[in-house]
């Protein structure tokens, strides 16, 4: 052993007085300035300013969330949506009245009172039948005839005493009840 | 020695001087780069990788003072790269003519310094059988002669982990000349 150690100090002794010796370093430096040049960085790095800027999305969590939340606002737009076609398919049924106030008498009396009947909620909603605008003024121009050839019947009977009394005896007669015209 | 202004210099980010930094400091880098290598060629590539990492990097050192011991540090993680790949790739086996050159090299102590090729050559068959680590750990202490706190800075080997490294080292390489090396 001890002459493993003695070859061994002699062998570490020529070693180290042996140093490598670097013929020459200019290949290196030129080598070393070469592949600088290459790597350089550009003096504006637009890679890395997006990244500094938008590197942030690529964590996963903040993705996740990000994702999650943007799902919520679709199905909350597209809900939102659903109630506002619904409320304007409601509306489409309504009666829509225009003008000013209504008069007392005639046609816009009665549809005024029409328009009493409805918000009452007796009867028939506009929910559940469609009437049109020309619909409407047909009835209402039906009525204001039919009060009109009321009225003039109301008249022919007040000048006749015998017509009068011929139809109150009729109408008892069919209803059972005393009437007075 | 390295003109600390020259290293101030190019830790400031003007690397005008750079060329002259590369100069003064491939010597020493390639000495270290060789003897954990034992190959010229693979020692020069090696020193051009760690001057460009230098080149990148020497603005986040502490200060000029540790500049050669961060190369050093540089250095020796490139060679463990390179001995990995090495390992992979092929394995050293030493001929009847690098024992017969040994031989010679011991009878004839002490006798002139050895040319590169030689140089090459003993150290490639003395540390073939040592780990990367023990390689380094042998060739900072026992060639470059550095002190275990110098090679823990380098390595970030603890002072035990130094000295005991060193001892497999030496211990190797002994029995190694005892078995082979003719009187």
């Amino acid at each position: 052993m001890k002459q493993g150690n003695d070859k061994y100090l002699k062998i570490i002794d020529l070693l180290r007085r042996s140093k490598p010796v670097l013929d020459s370093t200019g290949d290196i430096e030129r080598e070393v300035i070469r592949e600088i040049s290459r790597i350089k960085e550009p003096i504006f790095n637009l890679a890395g300013l997006i990244d500094f800027l938008f590197g942030w999305v690529y964590i996963g969590w903040v993705r996740r969330s990000f994702v999650t939340v943007s799902l919520l606002l679709v199905l909350v737009f597209v809900y939102q949506q659903g109630v506002i076609m619904k409320q304007i398919n409601i509306l489409n049924r309504q009666l829509i009245i225009t003008g000013g106030e209504p008069s007392a008498s005639g046609f816009q009396h009665f549809e005024k009172l029409l328009m009493m009947y409805k918000r009452s909620d007796r009867g028939f909603t506009s929910r559940d039948i469609t009437i049109s605008e020309q619909q409407l003024k047909e009835l209402i121009e039906t009525i204001n005839e039919l009060q009109i050839k009321y009225q003039y019947i109301e008249k022919l009977v007040e000048e006749d005493p015998k017509l009068k009394q011929f139809i109150e005896q009729k109408l008892i007669e069919n209803n059972q009840t005393k009437v007075n015209l | 020695m390295i003109d600390i202004k020259l290293i101030e210099e190019c830790r400031s980010g003007n690397f005008n001087n750079f060329r002259k930094l590369v100069e003064v400091t491939s010597p020493f880098a390639f000495s270290v780069a060789f003897r954990m290598l034992g190959d010229g060629d693979q020692a020069k590539d090696v020193v051009q990788e760690a001057m460009v990492t230098v080149w990148q990097q020497i603005r986040k050192i502490r200060s000029a003072s540790v500049y050669k011991s961060w190369v050093y540090r540089i250095v020796i993680n490139k060679c463990y790269d390179n001995l990995r790949k090495r390992k992979r790739n092929m394995e050293y086996s030493a001929n009847e003519h690098t024992w017969a050159l040994l031989s010679d090299t011991v009878s004839h102590w002490p006798s002139s310094e050895l040319e590169n090729k030689e140089n090459a050559m003993i150290i490639s068959v003395l540390t073939n059988k040592l780990s990367p680590k023990q390689k380094a750990v042998f060739v900072l202490s026992e060639l470059e002669e550095m002190t275990s706190d110098e090679i823990s800075g380098i390595t970030g080997m603890s002072k035990l982990a130094i000295k005991a490294n060193l001892y497999y080292a030496r211990k190797s390489i002994s029995e190694m000349l005892e078995k082979y090396l003719r009187q």
